[in-house]
């Protein structure tokens, strides 16, 4: 018996998710003002998502 | 080489620059203080480590211990969910001890994961893979994280 939903979600909603979830730690961890915490954490998700598309389109000459 | 004495510059009523030398603390008080701190510090990462978030409700970081122990679980649940590779202890090469030391970092949800995936790995599809590096962050987050606690513990961070 598994207890757990099995979950199907794609490559790009992975990608958010795991920038989202991380952002959120690093903010919290690096800042200790809630407006601080935000920015940070905010910075940081976009940095994720422009830095992983940017390696993505980089990589995308060498993928066939 | 060092002695128990502090110079001091300090400045006169008449404004006649002199020097004070007096016997500063005792050192081995300090010293005693030092290492119980330091062992509080320490017992305070090992306990962040075992279960994630519980570094920083030990010093009553509140949110931090919140955020870490959800942020931690949630990493759990989607890589058993997506029926990560959970690597088992005595890997043959070099990667499956990487990833089991990196599994090991989740402290107790190591074993909740294991308890959750009771269906096993399936790396055979994307989402598996995915899975696989789900957990492995999940580990290495809460390593960060107990880092963090015993930095705080010792009132470096804060």
């Amino acid at each position: 018996m598994t207890v757990l939903v099995p979950l199907q979600l794609s490559h790009f909603q992975c990608f958010l998710l795991f920038a989202l979830i991380i952002s959120l730690a690093f903010g919290t961890l690096g800042r200790r003002q809630p407006l601080e915490r935000l920015k940070y954490a905010t910075w940081s998700f976009a940095m994720f998502v422009a830095v992983g598309i940017a390696l993505a389109w980089l990589m995308y000459p060498f993928s066939r | 080489m060092f002695d128990d004495t502090t110079v001091t510059n300090a400045n006169d009523a008449r404004g006649h620059p002199e020097i004070a030398v007096h016997d500063a603390h005792p050192p081995e008080s300090h010293t005693r203080h030092s290492s119980t701190f330091d062992a509080r510090a320490v017992a305070i990462a090992i306990l962040g480590w075992i279960f994630p978030g519980l570094g920083h409700a030990l010093l009553k970081m509140w949110g931090r211990a919140i955020t870490i122990c959800l942020t931690v679980a949630f990493l759990v649940y989607l890589g058993a969910g997506m029926r990560g590779n959970l690597f088992p202890p005595g890997g043959e090469d070099a990667f499956a001890r990487l990833g089991y030391a990196a599994d090991l970092g989740t402290g107790s949800f190591y074993y909740l994961a294991r308890a959750l995936e009771a269906a096993g790995p399936d790396v055979s599809h994307a989402d598996g893979d995915y899975g696989t590096r789900f957990l492995a962050t999940a580990g290495v987050l809460n390593l960060l994280a107990a880092l963090h606690a015993y930095e705080a513990a010792r009132r470096r961070k804060a």
